[in-house]
């Protein structure tokens, strides 16, 4: 229906001889709000940054409504930015920054304040015309940023990480505001985030990336339903991810028991991956369990509990709104739809065990925090 | 973009290369160079005779140092803790005297340190010259202040106490408060947030304020020529003299300059490793 | 609560204390200049006299033009340079940022000294390599002609400013280019700013506080820097610095006093301008905040037309200081002559180049050795220089004079027959003579009792700490040979052994307060020493400011010296120095020049007229015993000796006792 906008082919990007994007593919839309999505270090940033012409790529095309653009300098191209930190230029006041790129243009003044004002509306930020930029909050700060890039009127706008900054109520709401503006300007958002819940809220189309490479793209109901690996089974929501063999169409064995499924087209007897997510499962009595562990940890979570059961093993988390205690013998059962079987790939083996649930979650927030610096230093 | 801009400089880099490492290659070949042009360490030997100048010089400018630090700390500290206004006032009074000039502010404390200067008139008048000698049953008219190594230590102090108080101030402004606020919420006193926070955070701007007081102290000739009588010689002027002065033998006047340096500059990398501020280590 | 206080009024008053040490000396300078009397020590009423000479002085007036042209120069170009340089070693990989700023570093990090001596090394060679250069391509091309010699001047001092300025600009900025965000470069480029504009547009506004910040403390150094000038800037420019230091050696005139009250007042007012401009901004920016966030717009066209008139008026300033300190070195046929402190009276420079249409460059040097430094080290670009006889044998073995055109020095027949073909030019070849005396001892007779009459006075421990020793080896060692009965030409080396030991026995009891040069009119006018050694036409004009010394060519004899003026084999303007030598040769200024010195003139019409000339200008008669001491008589000099040039293992031995008399 809408039309192809940007293609990356073939791209390709080397600092030092270390590979950051390996033959990326890639087409987005007009009017599309696409993210990019991926740990630290995956390459969607340098994604961005390669579309937004501030890196030229060492191999592969970008095109732009068909016309290659891999050499047109930033300030030639119809796309604008919204920076990590904003990048607000703290000499000038609120107005002028977001007169910057109209100044630039000279554009005539009655119609620059024109805009400017009407762009200031449209992010709430009207009154602030003449504030200095280090005297706004995060969130007024981010709205400066993307009226000084939307006032320009880019066919395409790139966000980096717009709302790392921002704490998680503001970053909630900024996420409607952000897919509002979208809708309202009708034009391409390119959006980057680590955050998975971030982007399976605003995205129109998700792209998963790892070690620079695309490891899937979808809407965001098929990337969560249907993960292609376990890396982005993993990253994409709560997985327990299980050694599996596919006896054959509609039947999956694992625990030297079959269950039965509502995936197929793998060759007979075929080692393969098997996700439950953690909703998909429920806790029932021992007896009517297709499968039967020992709780191991639980803890609240408001809206359910996450409990962790150790099945042969193996510690799956589940999560339920009823509550067992430490220690119960549980039975668990999974409906045929709750089994989403994928081809083993180079991931595997690697994600999916909750056996260090809590030590897991710690980490986690210290990839995040250990992110932040790193994409400080990076540039 | 990085690329592109680190090219800035190269000129930079070309210029130094001519300026700054050019001459001191050539220093260090006079340095082992004869009158002739032949190779010598002769240079260095007859160096051997001024080992008490050398002494004297480091000695010299390790007191004033140690004075500028012992006053210039203080000052920094107290400055930092007063309102901006006063603040921005206070660094311009610091600066402002660079603005006549040394030679001349120098020249200015003879009239006052001299035998029959202001103060010794001054002394006399209110009586404490003649108070020192009921004391002592010394029969002085002046008290002796010129000419003395005293003096040539009053004049480094004097001309280079704001190289400490700037560097330290810009350090100690900038410490983050809620550091210290942090030490006192941990149980520490005034004085222990003193020793424990801020001395040590601040130890960046204090070897720097050393540097810029130590190196030219220990190689000024101008003060100790106009303060110190000129009896007794400093490392500056057996250099000017190798070079402009009486004795003319640039060979042993660059063997001097570089052992001089040599010296400097490792004791100034010891004190920056100890520091482990070289970063900021030299900074205004 | 009470603690706190005590602690606020120490605090107070340490800092009051320190102003005080850092002010009392500059008071102390700005009060003197307003002094009716010469000296730096006693009040004699107030007066702007100083201020209206300094207008007629061109020595200070071009020194200060010197200054603020190499500082205004030396800082523009730090500052380009260094803002440049700082945004590429800021947009490197750490290791090589670290390694260039450590380089960077070096001019910071080394003593001053050995900075100017190092670059004055590296323009010697430089200049070496580049005559044989230019003689080559002169030699195998005739289409252009190189100049063959180049020496220190203006472009090599500017080099050196530049090299040591660039460093603060660079430290001053760094910090401000690793606090900008990297991102706003990609911004503005992002938002339509070529890559050009966005460095303008963002990253200079970005770091402009650094940028002046480091600009300010560049042109404070250059503006303070001695050292450095010192030793690259040759003798044919000086710095104000350089003036003063040539003065402290003697005596420092009120003018320069003025000078720099004015100079320090006006950077006062510059200031305080902007920080009262600055704290209001601060002001208004805080209340911005607080109650204000939309009122105010952009500054008032009131505001910004004030600002402009400031920024003009400054301008005008700056470039009035440049003009009028500016007229004095406007280009036109020129001499440049090198001689000692106050040893002319500069009305004579006006005159000459007035009658002759030739801009006299006059610059002093302190000692014979320097001058002969100088030249040694291609440091000068004298035309005509005044040395002394025993340097002027020297130049004239190591073939550094040229032969004089006597055709062009008429007035030389003026010149009496008892100044000619002596030893150091036995031929008349090379010099004319400018003036001569003797060495003798000048001393307070309120603090010495009886008279003086011998050499002993300057090795006496009965006189400890009260004793003037010049500084220069060749003369004190003259004192101590003579006390000892031997020639003050002698290359023996026990004698000359001998002589040190007395020196240097009397300097270990003490007996010397200091080693002073021209230092001496400032200590013994003030009653500050008891005895010196010096030259007896600076103790004719010591003698105008303290009325108790005597001087005395003792008994075992002395040196009596004639400087002469010769030029340089390498001068570019032989015929103007030709024409000076002629026109200082005359009668007229050669009586001029006596009354201002108060040493003796060559010439044997002025040295006759003299009483005449004093009773006209001054109606009183001269005083005999006075004009005896100026140009002593017969039976004085048949006592004393001219200086001759000694070999150069002897000169050499002079320089390793007379650098060991100082350890």
């Amino acid at each position: 229906m809408s039309k192809e906008l940007i293609r990356l082919h073939d791209l390709c990007m080397a600092f030092d001889d270390e590979l950051v994007l390996d033959h990326i593919n890639l087409y987005i839309n007009d009017s599309e709000f696409l993210t990019l999505l991926g740990p630290s270090g995956c390459g969607k940033t340098t994604t961005l940054r390669i579309i937004g012409g501030f890196t030229t790529p060492t191999g592969g095309d970008v095109t732009f409504d068909g016309v290659r653009i891999n050499d047109v300098p930033p300030h030639k191209r119809q796309i604008n930015t919204v920076f990590q930190k904003y990048a607000l230029f703290p000499h000038l006041d609120v107005f002028e920054n977001v007169a910057f790129g109209l100044r630039i243009a000279k554009i005539p003044a009655p119609e620059i304040e024109q805009r400017v004002m009407e762009m200031l509306e449209v992010v709430s930020l009207k009154g602030f015309e003449r504030r200095r930029v280090d005297q706004l909050s995060g969130g007024q700060q981010q709205r400066v940023a993307i009226a000084r890039a939307l006032v320009n009127r880019p066919k395409v706008l790139l966000l980096d990480e717009p709302l790392g900054a921002l704490d998680l109520r503001l970053r909630k709401d900024m996420q409607i505001e952000l897919k509002r503006i979208q809708q309202q300007m009708g034009i391409t958002f390119i959006y980057v985030t680590h955050d998975q819940e971030e982007a399976l809220t605003m995205s129109d189309t998700v792209v998963v990336m790892d070690k620079g490479r695309i490891q899937q793209i979808g809407t965001p109901e098929d990337i969560y339903n249907e993960p292609k690996n376990a890396f982005v089974a993993d990253f994409i929501g709560e997985s327990n991810i299980l050694n599996g063999t596919m006896v054959r169409d509609g039947v999956v064995r694992m625990y030297r028991r079959e269950f039965p499924c509502v995936d197929g087209g793998f060759a007979p007897n075929e080692p393969v991956d098997v996700v439950i997510r953690p909703e998909d499962i429920d806790i029932v009595p021992v007896e009517q369990g297709q499968l039967v562990g020992t709780v191991t940890n639980v803890t609240f979570k408001g809206m359910q509990y996450d409990i962790i059961v150790d099945l042969g093993g193996f510690k799956w988390l589940i999560q339920t709104t009823d509550h067992s205690p430490v220690g119960a013998q549980v039975g668990v059962k999974i409906d045929p739809d709750g089994f989403h079987i994928m081809k083993k790939s180079e991931y595997s083996g690697l994600f999916g065990d909750y056996s260090s649930y809590s030590e897991e979650y710690e980490e986690l927030a210290d990839v995040s925090a250990l992110e932040e610096e790193e994409s400080g230093d990076e540039e | 973009m990085k690329n592109k801009l680190s090219r800035f400089a190269v000129p930079y880099e070309v210029w130094m290369a001519l300026f700054v490492v050019a001459p001191i290659v050539i220093m260090v070949f006079y340095a082992f160079s004869s009158a002739e042009g032949g190779f010598t360490l002769s240079n260095f030997v007859k160096m051997g005779d001024y080992t008490e100048v050398f002494l004297r010089s480091f000695e010299l400018a390790l007191i004033a140092t140690a004075i500028c630090l012992l006053i210039g700390y203080p000052v920094s500290y107290f400055m930092s803790r007063e309102g901006a206004s006063f603040r921005r006032t206070a660094m311009v009074l610091i600066m402002l005297p660079m603005w006549m000039n040394f030679l001349l502010r120098t020249y200015s404390w003879i009239t006052i340190l001299d035998n029959n200067g202001l103060l010794n008139q001054l002394f006399g008048k209110i009586g404490l010259i003649a108070l020192y000698n009921n004391l002592t049953g010394s029969e002085l008219t002046y008290f002796p202040m010129m000419n003395t190594q005293g003096a040539v230590v009053l004049g480094m102090v004097y001309n280079y106490l704001p190289f400490m108080i700037l560097p330290i101030y810009s350090v100690i402004i900038k410490l983050d408060h809620s550091l210290l606020e942090a030490a006192r919420d941990l149980g520490a006193n005034s004085a222990t947030v003193f020793r424990k926070v801020i001395l040590p955070l601040s130890l960046p701007g204090v070897l720097s304020g050393i540097t810029m007081v130590f190196v030219p102290s220990v190689s000024t000739f101008a003060i100790s020529q106009m303060l110190g009588g000129g009896t007794e010689l400093l490392l500056g002027d057996l250099i000017e003299r190798q070079f402009l002065g009486g004795a003319y033998n640039p060979q042993l006047g660059a063997a001097i300059s570089l052992v001089m340096m040599v010296i400097v500059v490792v004791c100034m990398v010891v004190m920056n490793r100890f520091g482990e501020g070289e970063e900021q280590a030299v900074m205004l | 609560m009470s603690k706190r206080t005590s602690n606020r009024f120490g605090d107070s008053l340490l800092m009051g204390l320190v102003f005080l040490f850092l002010y009392a000396p500059i008071f102390i300078l700005i009060i003197f200049s307003f002094n009716a009397g010469t000296s730096s020590s006693v009040w004699r009423g107030f007066s702007l006299h100083w201020y209206n000479e300094l207008l007629h002085n061109r020595l200070i007036l071009t020194s200060v033009y010197t200054t603020l042209m190499v500082s205004l120069l030396a800082t523009l170009i730090a500052t380009v340079a260094g803002t440049f340089a700082a945004i590429g070693f800021y947009s490197m990989r750490r290791s090589r940022r670290d390694t260039l700023m450590t380089v960077n570093n070096i001019p910071m990090m080394n003593a001053d000294i050995v900075t100017g001596v190092s670059l004055c090394l590296l323009f010697v060679v430089f200049f070496n390599g580049w005559e044989h250069f230019a003689v080559w391509i002169n030699s195998v091309q005739s289409a252009v002609t190189l100049p063959t010699r180049l020496s220190l001047g203006f472009g090599t001092m500017l080099i050196a400013h530049v090299c040591f300025n660039i460093p603060y600009v660079i430290l001053a900025v760094g910090p401000k280019l690793r606090q900008m965000d990297r991102n706003l470069i990609d911004a503005a480029q992002d938002l339509g700013c070529t890559w050009m504009q966005a460095f303008w547009k963002v990253v200079i506004p970005e770091i402009k506080p650094g940028i002046v910040s480091g600009a300010l403390t560049a042109f404070t150094m250059s503006v303070d820097d001695f050292i450095i000038s010192y030793f690259t800037a040759g003798s044919s420019t000086s710095t104000l610095a350089m003036t003063i230091y040539g003065m402290t050696k003697k005596r420092v005139s009120p003018q320069i006093n003025a000078v720099s009250t004015l100079l320090f007042v006006t950077v006062l007012v510059l200031l305080a301008i902007i920080n009262i401009r600055e704290s209001h901004q601060e002001k208004r920016a805080v209340r911005g905040t607080v109650s204000r966030p939309k009122a105010f717009k952009k500054p008032g066209r009131a505001v910004i037309i004030l600002r402009r008139v400031a920024a003009g008026a400054l301008a005008c300033v700056l470039a009035v200081v440049l003009i009028v300190t500016g007229k004095a070195a406007n280009a036109r046929p020129v001499v440049n002559v090198c001689s000692w402190g106050e040893y002319i009276d500069e009305d004579l420079i006006a005159e000459f180049e007035e009658t002759t249409g030739i801009a006299v460059n006059y610059q002093t040097v302190e000692s014979n050795e320097a001058l002969y430094s100088l030249i040694e080290m291609g440091g000068a670009d004298f035309d005509v220089i005044v040395p002394s006889d025993y340097m002027i044998a020297r130049l004239i073995d190591e073939g550094l004079l040229a032969e004089l055109d006597y055709g062009n020095i008429p007035n030389y027949e003026l010149i009496d027959a008892a100044y000619k073909g002596l030893n150091y030019d036995p031929d008349n070849k090379y010099t004319v003579p400018y003036a001569w005396g003797t060495l003798g001892i000048i001393y307070n007779t309120t603090m010495v009792d009886g008279e003086i009459t011998s050499w002993d006075a300057m090795f006496d421990p009965q006189y400890a700490g009260q004793v003037l020793m010049i500084n220069n080896s060749r003369d004190a060692l003259a004192a101590a040979l003579l006390d000892l009965g031997y020639s003050i030409n002698t290359t023996d080396e026990t004698e000359l052994r001998a002589a040190f030991g007395r020196l240097r026995e009397a300097k270990d009891a003490g007996v010397y307060q200091a080693f002073v040069m021209d230092q001496v009119f400032q200590k013994m006018e003030g009653g500050n020493a008891a005895i010196a050694m010096y030259y007896a036409g600076d103790y004719l004009t010591m003698l105008e400011n303290n009325e108790d010394l005597a001087f005395v060519v003792p008994d075992e004899g002395s040196n009596w010296f004639v400087d002469a003026m010769c030029v340089l084999k390498t001068a570019q303007h032989k015929q103007e120095a030709e024409a000076w030598i002629n026109f200082i040769a005359s009668t007229t200024s050669s009586l001029a020049n006596m009354d201002y010195i108060w040493y003796a003139s060559p010439n044997g019409e002025a040295l006759e007229q003299y009483g005449d000339y004093y009773f006209e200008l001054y109606e009183e008669e001269l005083d005999e015993e006075l004009f005896a001491i100026m140009a002593p008589p017969v039976e004085v000099l048949d006592r004393c000796e001219i200086y001759e040039n000694l070999p150069v293992d002897t000169l050499a031995l002079y320089n390793d006792l007379w650098n060991q008399l100082g350890i």
